[in-house]
């Protein structure tokens, strides 16, 4: 009986014994899983996966109260108008640093759709992934330049006027798409050409908006001056005040005016002449749509210099 | 014999004990074991979260929360506060010229997008000026306004500034020294705060600011447009380190990094507070080393920017960028989009 009790007890010291080493290695396995030994901040880790799922619920957040998004099925406002922003771009290396400055402004103006129309025989990936991701309403155009307008190497900017091209096939896309949606509401809007090297104060966003032909302001820094300006009085246009050739028809730059839809459309043929001299291309669109007492002064009577800011980056 | 016999046994029970017990005193396993399941039951919670944001059999008080998010973001234009969320301390220097305020407007721009920033913005100037001051209260961002003038150089006539400080040094260092006035290192948990110095001419995208937000010491990325380059990097091997840097411009400085391709944790800056950028005698693109090395060595930089990848922020300036060192092969890797 002393043997089979010493057996039992043999046996059962074995198996207690397997299951300490198994168990042992057990937790050696669970150590092996776990490389950055040198790393002992594990609450911080908890901290920082914590923080991450607080910002991701703010983004969240941020991004239902986006008033930019479509479609606008619920609504939210009466019939504000829409900003159609027409918008020509072409690759070269700060591309990408424009569109998305660019973009970070447009978010913050409610009611904005944003027309990017490339000089480029087919879409660029870029554009499209960068439009994709930018959390705007916009429309992904392209059309090319002809190659003897095109600015070749070692040309100055000023030599070609550029994006007539791109801006007239944004005109043609809105025509062609006001067209099928027949209806007052649909030709509520505002057209305006940004360039992608501007800077846009919000403030002109709403100044624009109530545009009923033809709008104009001040802008800095073009035509070799601080700023442009229409000159106002009586609430009307008499002259423009600028630097550079003021006897043009409109001597004013693209970023200084907007046109109400409703004068684009009703204007079919009204664009942008491609071989217009430089500096006369805003008159060859806006000399059929307008005459100067036509127009409307924004920015407190073309006083406040500070709402637009037409400047070039790149030369 | 039987004695040995039970010695035996009890040694055979005893060891494993002790051997388990020792090693789950060293690695701490019991609280990685806990953590690791804390992040599994977060995670769910978070993919729940997100589900429920779309479901219409939300509770009730999210979608409380969404429609007076809507309303208030459309009309102070904040983007909103969190409690926990670390807070961004973006040090920007200015200085009065043409392009000042189409520059800050765009800042300013970026910076309504982002929650929990504080800017710190420094003018070279003696006064403060109005524009500045008008701008930085219309834009209702959460702001701190500084000024300390750049002494002048009374060698040369006029208005230009002393050539041997680069530009922008004093009121950077007036914004640290201003933060460790404000925030003491005793409460720097209970405060969390990244400081990224980012100049008013550069580009950022939203990522970044998001990037920059998990830095424990000193987090480093890409920016675009530097150093004659499409992009200058550091270069992190497979482990995750930073080792070197990918430059072609004088790559054995200490820190071969611009400015804006930085975060620096504000404990840190509180915690070593005679870390400054040197004013004087300091070599062009020898800046960020300066105060970088007072602050942290190489094997403690965090590559963020998916492993220092992806280019979040572009070094624009008031002129085209000009990229003599690319070469004819091109030195930057062409696949990077920037």
């Amino acid at each position: 009986m002393a043997t089979r009790m010493k057996l039992k007890l043999k046996t059962v010291f074995v198996l207690y014994f397997m299951v300490s080493l198994m168990g042992l290695i057990y937790a050696l396995m669970q150590l092996g899983q776990r490389c950055d030994c040198a790393e002992h901040d594990m609450p911080k880790d908890r901290t920082i996966s914590r923080l991450r799922g607080e910002l991701h619920r703010l983004q969240e957040q941020m991004r239902k109260a986006e008033p930019t998004k479509p479609p606008q099925k619920l609504a939210v406002k009466p019939a504000q108008p829409t900003i159609y922003v027409i918008t020509p771009t072409y690759t070269r290396f700060v591309q990408k640093a424009e569109l998305t400055r660019l973009a970070q402004t447009f978010l913050h103006v409610p009611q904005l759709h944003w027309i990017l129309v490339e000089d480029s025989p087919h879409k660029t990936p870029l554009v499209s992934g960068f439009l994709a991701s930018s959390g705007l309403a916009y429309t992904h155009l392209h059309t090319p330049t002809p190659r003897d307008r095109k600015l070749q190497e070692g040309d100055p900017s000023w030599l070609k006027p550029r994006g007539a091209e791109q801006r007239n096939e944004g005109l043609r896309w809105l025509r062609e798409d006001r067209r099928g949606q027949p209806g007052a509401d649909t030709q509520l809007g505002v057209v305006y050409f940004a360039d992608d090297d501007n800077t846009y104060s919000l403030q002109l966003f709403e100044e624009m908006r109530g545009t009923l032909r033809v709008s104009v302001w001040p802008v800095g820094l073009v035509g070799g001056m601080r700023y442009e300006r229409p000159v106002v009085e009586g609430g009307k246009v008499i002259r423009f005040h600028t630097g550079w050739r003021p006897s043009r028809p409109f001597p004013l730059d693209m970023a200084g005016f907007a046109v109400s839809l409703k004068l684009v459309i009703a204007n079919q043929d009204a664009c942008f002449d491609g071989d217009a001299p430089m500096g006369f291309l805003e008159s060859s669109f806006l000399q059929g749509l307008v005459t100067m007492d036509e127009l409307e002064p924004k920015a407190e009577n073309c006083t406040k210099v500070c709402v637009g800011w037409g400047w070039r980056l790149c030369g | 014999m039987p004695k040995r016999r039970d010695i035996l046994a009890i040694v055979l029970i005893v060891l494993p004990w002790t051997l388990l017990i020792t090693v789950w005193h060293q690695s701490a396993i019991a609280p990685l074991l806990a953590a690791r399941k804390d992040d599994r039951h977060e995670s769910r919670r978070d993919s729940r979260n997100t589900f429920t944001l779309k479901e219409p059999c939300t509770s009730e008080n999210n979608k409380d929360i969404v429609e007076v998010v809507r309303t208030e973001y459309v009309y102070s234009r904040q983007p909103p506060w969190s409690d926990v969320l670390p807070t961004l301390h973006v040090v920007t220097p200015t200085y009065s010229r043409p392009v000042q305020k189409a520059e800050l407007t765009r800042l300013a721009n970026t910076f309504l997008h982002v929650p929990n920033l504080h800017w710190i913005l420094v003018e070279d100037s003696q006064r403060q000026t109005p524009l500045v001051t008008r701008l930085l209260q219309e834009t209702g961002l959460n702001y701190t306004h500084l000024n300390v003038e750049t002494p002048r150089n009374y060698k040369l006539r006029g208005d230009t500034r002393d050539p041997r400080i680069p530009r922008g040094t004093m009121q950077r260092n007036l914004a640290l020294r201003w933060l460790r006035e404000t925030f003491s290192p005793n409460n720097s948990n209970s405060q969390p705060g990244i400081v990224y110095f980012a100049d008013d001419d550069n580009t950022y995208s939203l990522d970044l600011f998001e990037e920059m937000r998990s830095t424990r010491k000193v987090s480093v990325w890409p920016v675009a447009f530097v150093g004659g380059l499409r992009y200058e990097s550091p270069k992190v091997n497979t482990l995750g380190k930073v080792y070197g840097w990918k430059t072609v411009f004088d790559p054995n400085r200490p820190f071969a990094i611009d400015m804006a391709g930085f975060a620096v944790n504000l404990r840190l800056i509180l915690f070593k507070p005679q870390a400054y950028f040197k004013l004087r005698g300091v070599k062009g693109g020898y800046q960020e080393s300066s105060l970088l090395r007072e602050l942290v060595t190489l094997s403690d930089l965090e590559p963020k920017a998916a492993n220092c990848t992806k280019v979040l922020v572009w070094h624009t300036r008031t002129e085209k960028p000009v990229l003599v060192n690319e070469g004819k092969k091109g030195f930057t890797d062409s696949n990077v989009e920037i």
